[in-house]
């Protein structure tokens, strides 16, 4: 790609400045999209004081640790943060686990059984992409406080884990899959639903990966539904529990970024062991792989 | 069909209601929580119905919609989520391509790069939103960089005070945190056109702006249109951001997107007809979205 | 047989019944001082009555309003809770909140319950001559100063302090210390989004008003309104610079000493906060708390409207849980002495107002001779509504460049769309 055939020096020159320019502008975004980060980091190790001074150090004069430790330790001195972030991984980890399971038995069933219906039920589910989350939640939340799941991680977990995206994604996996394999079990005898999970699960590991981080990722994030859904302190999500933690009226900024640092923690250690996963899940996302 | 015959039931049949079972939880989950809120907010749209009374909703036929139609609020709504998602999805489409096309074949640096663009899609958007406003702070660094680009001292920019700024404001903080990932989308999208289809354009002359322009372009227009509608509906649908914007004392009127008028319509407000009446128009606005997604991603399979 | 079978579970559940503890959940805003003496009241009481196990949770004060809303409208609201008035009246008006229980208080009437109270207090929380609330506290703001701002900058504290608006913005405007634009101290600051209770006094004192004798929100006088308008104008980023709403919130930097802020409103709980947070300020003499302001030109001297935080029960909870509730409502508030000189808390009872206590309490006068001039914010359905309304304007003047007629009109144009639905 670099290397065009041309004869003359001007367009060689006008190939390395353009290439010089490219790097500039790949290099000056990277600076962009890291200096927040980079301001969180340094900011969460410093007095408020610091943070908002002018000009604004960048490096730490002291390690202000005492941030870090007012963080976890909440400003009534409940230690909720800790708790929240376990809340968070449960009701994430929960919520994924159910859209991969699920996904995968309904694209399954869509893939490989042929039944009446069938398209018209793989239409159906497609157009539930059609409703936004936003749309539909203050007549959810309404739902989930009739059945009584208000408060509760089932409120939180089992109302998302129905999701068309994740059935297209497997369903496109499974049309793919060998069925001789699947016949092969079946003159084993083993029943219908041992093939989805001896046989259709193990051998979709990529599929699943890709799905789960994306699920992961999404729950993770999510701060409008436990906004409507959770009440108690001892069930907050981080982004509950962190927008809270910002309007407290003692919460100093040093504090509140050694919480964002706490906070993006988790997702940062996922991020850095399943790279791979998160760079295919967004592919799967065109429908090209 | 059933009685006498149920015996013959062939095997393949017994094993088509296989199907059927494997498709029932999520027919069941989605009929709960999908279709029936959505029917719900239609049917509420029409009453009268508060959050905190006891008593039962009255029925008022259009006149939620008419209110609406008629109040300023919801038309500053609409203007302030067009103003966002327009001044998002453009810069996002056109960086996000731009960023892809520069960092494909970059073989050492491609995947540094593309980590480094996605990791703020990593940061919830709550942290998100909180440390972008203490950068926004007029002491803290936005300010500061401003003043050093522009060779200023002490100019406040007023990223969160004056109106049209904190609609920037929120825009970068949602562009940032999501350039990453349509980067990444491009990338696929580039992958997959053929090599040969670029080298064949080089062995006849062309520069490689050329080859851009002509070739690349064109063949990815599918993906380019498929990422702007996804880019747009996620857009339409941002919340946490201007919620947490408003928390922090910023000006609402600016910002307040449909999203956060319904859920303060529904619960500042207590008024749940009202709330769904602005959901049920959300709705549409989303559907057609998505039909046109649809269709594209469908004629795309067969494109080249 | 049938009658056996019934008889046996009528029996089992009068005993489970019995033998199961009352749960008492209390949902209130976060207050670390109060928390202490609360928590430590709530002890006492389950000693009192072991078959009673009680709940507090706390939570910031502006989530706290929509939390308990979504709890409320799941049927899941706490035994007893507060929330500032204006947010709580619509519980009143919903019958969502039961009356007082005389009985449980060991009251006759409530002419009795009143007369324990200083006249008027318990006006917001009556309706239809019953009474739905016990005041915990009352809370009207006066003004905080740091001292040493003011000699630093040559003022003499005691004798310069402000009296008028127009001195505040003089007086902040020297205090102010910026970089270019950027404000690195401030005077004063308002505090924003509480527009009911600083915003409509302002007007009030030049012949303005929000309501009309029946109670309906109307805007009277424009003129008053557009000197107030004005004056937020002049206050704001784009006048003289002097604040906005977008700065961190000035009563929480004032407690840090640090030299952000030289001025803020506030209760009187701010003196035990002080206390609390930067024990080094509080000992140091070197703040102290003056009237709130009036305009040079004021025709009524009313000072800054108080609110109410009243303790209610909730309707949904069951007869024994509310009976015990009221007790123990009753049994904290029992210690206004405590809750002044613990959290610095107002509870409008005439023997507190009265005792040695309150007057020995710094700047406990300062706060009273404001009380009695100024009034409590007007309590209406829409109040929620109609301060974002407020907000909105007071924002498209101060930070859009606004001017305050149109905005004045804009006000009552969606005033009067408010009201008519």
């Amino acid at each position: 790609m670099r290397r065009v055939d041309t004869k003359n020096t001007f367009s060689k020159l006008l190939s390395l400045v353009i290439d010089v320019a490219i790097w500039f502008f790949l290099i000056g975004f990277a600076v962009f999209v890291l200096i927040p980060v980079v301001f969180m980091f340094t900011a969460s190790l410093m007095p408020a004081r610091d943070i908002m001074s002018i000009p604004y150090p960048w490096i730490p004069r002291t390690l202000h640790i005492q941030n870090f430790w007012q963080a976890i330790k909440g400003n009534d001195g409940k230690f909720l943060f800790p708790r929240s972030i376990l809340n968070s991984l449960i009701v994430a980890s929960l919520t994924t686990l159910g859209t991969v399971l699920l996904s995968a038995l309904t694209a399954f069933g869509l893939a490989k059984y042929k039944f009446r219906a069938r398209n018209v039920i793989f239409l159906i589910i497609l157009s539930t992409m059609m409703i936004p989350f936003e749309a539909i939640m203050i007549p959810l939340y309404l739902l989930i406080v009739n059945i009584g799941w208000q408060d509760t991680y089932t409120g939180l977990i089992i109302p998302l884990i129905a999701s068309a995206f994740g059935i297209f994604i497997m369903r496109q996996f499974f049309i793919t899959f060998p069925d001789e394999l699947i016949d092969s079990a079946r003159i084993d005898g083993a029943n219908e639903f041992m093939i989805f999970w001896k046989i259709a699960l193990p051998n979709s590991k990529p599929a699943i990966a890709a799905l789960s981080v994306l699920t992961f990722r999404a729950q993770w994030d999510n701060l409008i539904w436990p906004l409507l859904v959770v009440q108690s302190p001892e069930k907050k999500t981080i982004p509950l529990y962190i927008s809270q933690f910002a309007s407290e009226k003692y919460t100093n900024e040093g504090a509140l970024m050694a919480a964002a640092v706490i906070a993006s923690i988790p997702m940062i250690i996922i991020f850095l062991s399943f790279t791979k996963y998160f760079i295919t899940g967004a592919e799967l996302f065109t429908g090209r792989k | 069909m059933k009685g006498n015959k149920k015996r013959k039931l062939s095997l393949e049949k017994k094993i088509g209601l296989w199907g059927i079972i494997f498709v029932m939880p999520s027919i069941v989950l989605f009929s709960v929580f999908s279709f029936y809120p959505i029917a719900y907010a239609f049917v509420v749209s029409l009453y009268k119905k508060e959050l905190l009374s006891l008593e039962a909703p009255k029925f008022i036929g259009l006149r939620n919609y008419i209110r609406l139609l008629q109040s300023e609020s919801f038309w500053n709504s609409v203007v302030a989520t067009l103003k966002f998602s327009v001044g998002t999805f453009i810069p996002m489409v056109v960086f996000s391509l731009l960023l892809a096309t520069f960092i494909l074949g970059r073989k050492r640096f491609q995947k540094l790069f593309q980590m480094m663009y996605y990791s703020p899609a990593i940061m919830q958007s709550a942290v998100a939103a909180l440390v972008w406003l203490i950068i926004f702070d007029p002491r803290s660094i936005a300010n500061q960089f401003m003043n050093f680009i522009l060779r200023t001292r002490g100019v406040d920019y007023k990223w969160l005070v004056n109106e049209n700024m904190l609609i920037l404001s929120t825009i970068i903080v949602y562009f940032w945190k999501y350039i990453g990932y349509f980067t990444v989308l491009f990338l696929a999208g580039l992958a997959s056109i053929p090599k040969e289809i670029n080298e064949a354009a080089r062995i006849d002359g062309a520069s490689r702006f050329q080859n851009f322009i002509y070739i690349t372009l064109p063949l990815l227009k599918p993906t380019t249109t498929l990422v702007s509608i996804t880019a747009m509906i996620q857009c339409l649908r941002t919340f946490s951001t201007q919620y947490l914007f408003v928390q922090a004392g910023a000006s609402i009127k600016p910002i307040e997107v449909i999203t956060l008028n319904i859920y303060n319509t529904a619960i500042r407000d207590r008024n749940i007809g009202r709330a769904s009446a602005m959901s049920v128009l959300l709705f549409l606005v989303i559907m057609i979205l998505t039909v046109i997604q649809l269709k594209i991603s469908r004629s795309e399979e067969t494109y080249y | 047989m049938f009658r056996k079978v019934l008889f046996v579970l009528l029996l089992v559940s009068v005993i489970i019944s019995f033998g199961a503890k009352i749960q008492i959940t209390i949902w209130t805003h976060e207050d670390p001082n109060r928390t202490r003496i609360e928590e430590k009241y709530i002890k006492e009481f389950m000693k009192m009555y072991p078959n009673v196990e009680v709940k507090r949770v706390t939570y910031p004060s502006d989530k706290i309003r929509d939390i308990v809303l979504t709890a409320f409208a799941a049927g899941k609201g706490p035994t007893i809770f507060n929330l500032e008035i204006q947010y709580a009246y619509p519980y009143i008006t919903n019958r969502r909140v039961v009356p007082v229980d005389l009985n449980a208080i060991g009251l006759k009437s409530y002419d009795e319950l009143k007369k324990l109270y200083v006249k008027g207090t318990l006006d917001a929380v009556t309706y239809g001559n019953m009474i739905y609330g016990l005041p915990l506290e009352i809370t009207n703001w006066a003004l905080f100063i740091n001292k040493k701002y003011f000699r630093e900058v040559g003022l003499d504290p005691e004798k310069d302090y402000p009296r008028t608006w127009e001195d505040l913005m003089r007086i902040s405007e020297k205090l102010t210390i910026r970089e270019g634009n950027i404000i690195k101290r401030r005077g004063f600051d308002f505090r924003y989004p509480y527009y009911l209770t600083f915003f409509l006094p302002m007007v009030e004192q030049l012949g303005g008003a929000l309501f009309d004798k029946k109670g309906n929100p109307v805007v009277i006088n424009d003129q008053a309104w557009i000197k107030v308008l004005n004056f937020m104008k002049e206050w704001g980023p784009n006048g003289k610079n002097l604040g906005s709403p977008t700065y961190p919130a000035a009563r929480k930097e004032f407690n840090k000493d640090n030299n952000t802020i030289a001025m803020c409103e506030s209760g009187l709980y701010q003196i035990l906060r002080i206390k609390e947070e930067n024990p080094k300020f509080y000992n140091s003499n070197e703040w102290m708390v003056v009237n709130w302001p009036i305009w040079k030109d004021a025709v009524k001297d009313v000072r800054c409207n108080y609110y109410g935080h009243y303790y209610m029960v909730n309707m949904q909870a069951s007869r024994p849980e509310r009976e015990m509730a009221w007790k123990l409502i009753w049994y904290m508030l029992s210690h206004p002495e405590e809750y002044l000189t613990e959290v610095g808390l107002i509870q409008p009872r005439l023997s507190l107002m009265q005792s040695e206590v309150f007057k020995k309490f710094p700047y406990a006068n300062v706060f009273l001779e404001d009380l009695e001039k100024s009034h409590m914010i007007p309590l209406h359905e829409k109040d929620p509504q109609i301060e974002q309304l407020l907000k909105e304007m007071v924002e498209s003047v101060m930070l859009s460049n606004v001017s305050p007629e149109t905005a004045l009109n804009t006000f009552k144009k969606k005033l009067a769309q408010l009201m008519e639905e």
